[in-house]
């Protein structure tokens, strides 16, 4: 499959899920989504979709808006302020959302989750005072809310913000010793836990420029290992996109994005999100320039990097 | 939708208790009705099912029909009735599939309900560590099941939700959101598996229901959760969502380091009941774990329902028939000393 048919997979699939006043739905014949609506625009500004649906639904974003410049997974659920990173990276180059987008980085940078000192004797070995971001207002920081903020702060300008340091300290602080991330604990009471591919991808984009290639191998290793055994759009979309921001491609791409399209008939219809990372994962694999929030990581560009 | 209320416990008053109301009502001079009926304490019955099940190839569901029918489900009560099963998806590994309910457990149950008449049977679950729900659902072989029984399964983390007030209020959280699924069916069953857990001592059909909780809401893990408190945490959920049958898979539960880094232990038995802390009460005794230990379980006697061997009318198997220990790791302090003795 080429980026043609992937193109005319992306008109048909996504715009089942566009609403007539702008924005996305979960999934096809559901309501408004702000995060499916992110995730939308991304995917329409990759392929190329319709300016009048694209126009629609920045703005559509721009009054989920609240005044602090948060987005939520819906106004009646505040600290659900995880859609805060998509929205930024949704509305990068478009003009008309510029305002709301340095009212989103604004947020993201005077917003941190809940941090403690770790006690000698704690289950989890990690450093709890190190901030990324949360999921969820007044909880922990964990791996991929941070790889997102990550994302849209350095797509701003914001790669060299002491925030985001922090966050690479923080995320590499979370790294499993034999490779990957997971939501983001190492171990609990001793043992090392597993890692998960859809954790391990967006970690690696979040990273990608900012640290030199050996500190990721392991991990660059295990997601080399897992992705041809991938069948969800989820792990194999953050998978591929992993990769390809350190500059790798698996051959198998094309063959194992077909197969997890074919398997919605054994799955249902993803929803808006999956649906969207598969395509953006398939773009980034055939090294597709237009994947929006790739170009963060210039490819191992030495003016970003950082030590540890 | 249905509650629980309606199948719960049978209660009734002790002596102990009338004095104690009778004295409440000296002091406070207007009477009973005022006073929260959990606060007498009222001793509560319940009825569990236990049966022996060596193997997952056993005829699973004709024995969850007769568990069924000896706790007095009818088909009168089924029919044409919107049956959730909720099954506990939390990581897959290949060396570990005793980590998340078989899905021939799920497969037998949708077979006993669709046997009493149900009009849908559906499979939902949305996962604390994964956002990835599909992945869980198709490497732990669930998806190869329910392709195959054309039953439909729900990713509850990513759907829209609903509030309602929290009943519980062991909490400080004001309200629960919930799928707006459970909106659209009338019983929803806890299929939980059979596990020693690290922070809770047992993880079992109340702990079990952590995973209806969207994570649209309370993020991944369900970190959420874990701030106000995993024992109230669950309380709130199990008081507010009123859930309506448990089925526990202990063919081959966890020890250890449960509930994803443990050990498998076959304990060969399926334990059932319309009451979740009888019947997670029943499963810790055959785990060799003191019910009375375990915090949440503790905390729900005779509120959410009777823990106390002598309130649960055993059904099937009898406990010592089956009691099997499994093994407890002194280090980690939820396990501490909830040994049975």
């Amino acid at each position: 499959m080429g980026s043609l048919s992937l193109r005319a997979l992306g008109s048909v699939s996504l715009l089942r899920r566009a609403l007539s006043d702008g924005g996305f739905s979960g999934g096809p014949g559901g309501h408004f989504q702000t995060d499916s609506t992110a995730w939308g625009i991304l995917a329409l500004k990759a392929y190329g979709g319709s300016e009048g649906l694209l126009d629609r639904s920045l703005r559509l974003l721009m009054r989920e808006q609240l005044e602090d410049g948060r987005l939520c997974v819906n106004k009646s659920h505040p600290a659900s302020y995880w859609p805060t990173s998509l929205a930024i990276l949704a509305w990068q180059d478009s003009e008309v959302c510029r305002d709301a987008q340095q009212r989103a980085v604004r947020f993201l940078l005077g917003t941190t989750g809940f941090h403690f000192p770790r006690e000698s004797d704690a289950p989890s070995p990690h450093d709890s005072l190190l901030k990324g971001w949360p999921w969820v207002g007044e909880t922990h920081s964990w791996v991929e809310p941070t790889a997102m903020a990550m994302m849209a702060l350095r797509v701003t300008g914001h790669g060299h913000h002491d925030r985001v340091k922090e966050a690479i300290r923080m995320v590499l602080d979370r790294q499993l010793p034999h490779g990957g991330w997971n939501y983001g604990n190492t171990h609990v009471f001793g043992k090392e836990l597993h890692p998960m591919p859809e954790s391990t991808g967006a970690a690696l984009i979040g990273l990608a420029g900012m640290v030199e290639e050996r500190t990721v191998a392991r991990s660059l290793e295990y997601l080399e290992d897992e992705v041809g055994r991938l069948r969800t759009p989820i792990s194999l979309g953050w998978s591929l996109l992993g990769l390809a921001a350190w500059g790798r491609r698996p051959s198998s791409a094309t063959a194992l994005v077909e197969r997890c399209l074919a398997n919605q008939d054994r799955y249902g219809e993803y929803e808006t999100s999956a649906l969207c990372l598969l395509i953006l994962g398939a773009l980034a694999a055939e090294n597709d320039k237009s994947v929006p929030f790739l170009s963060i990581s210039m490819y191992h560009d030495k003016r970003l990097s950082f030590s540890r | 939708m249905d509650t629980q209320a309606n199948h719960r416990a049978t209660e009734g008053l002790t002596r102990r208790d009338i004095l104690k109301a009778v004295a409440a009502g000296l002091v406070i001079g207007t009477g009973l009705l005022v006073v929260p009926k959990r606060y007498f304490r009222l001793p509560q019955q319940a009825q569990t099912f236990v049966a022996k099940v060596d193997h997952y190839q056993l005829d699973i569901a004709g024995i969850l029909s007769l568990g069924m029918q000896e706790l007095g489900v009818t088909k009168a009560e089924i029919q044409g009735k919107r049956i959730l099963l909720k099954p506990n998806l939390v990581e897959t590994a290949s060396e570990a599939p005793h980590i998340n309910t078989h899905p021939l457990v799920l497969r037998g149950a949708i077979e006993a309900f669709l046997r009493l008449g149900a009009a849908t049977v559906m499979v939902a679950e949305g996962p604390g560590h994964r956002r990835d729900t599909l992945a869980v659902y198709e490497e732990s072989g669930l998806a190869d099941v329910l392709t195959e029984d054309r039953i439909k399964f729900h990713d509850l983390n990513y759907i829209t939700g609903y509030e309602l007030p929290n009943v519980g209020a062991k909490t400080t959280m004001k309200t629960l959101t919930f799928p707006t699924l459970f909106q659209d069916v009338d019983w929803i069953v806890s299929m939980a598996k059979m596990k020693t857990h690290h922070w809770t001592g047992a993880t079992l059909s109340m702990k079990n229901l952590f995973g209806v909780m969207p994570g649209r809401y309370y993020g991944w893990p369900k970190n959420v959760l874990h701030k106000a408190g995993i024992q109230n945490s669950i309380l709130d959920i199990n008081a507010t969502l009123k859930p309506h049958f448990a089925i526990v898979d202990g063919i081959i539960g966890m020890e250890g380091d449960g509930p994803i880094m443990g050990d498998p232990k076959q304990a060969g038995v399926l334990v059932m009941g319309r009451n979740l802390p009888a019947v997670d009460a029943t499963c810790c005794r055959i785990m060799g774990i003191d019910p009375y230990k375990v915090s949440y379980l503790e905390q729900a006697d005779n509120w959410l329902g009777p823990i106390g061997e002598k309130s649960i009318e055993q059904r099937g198997e009898t406990i010592v028939s089956v009691q099997t220990d499994f093994r407890l790791i002194d280090t980690i302090p939820a396990q501490q000393g909830i040994r049975l003795a």
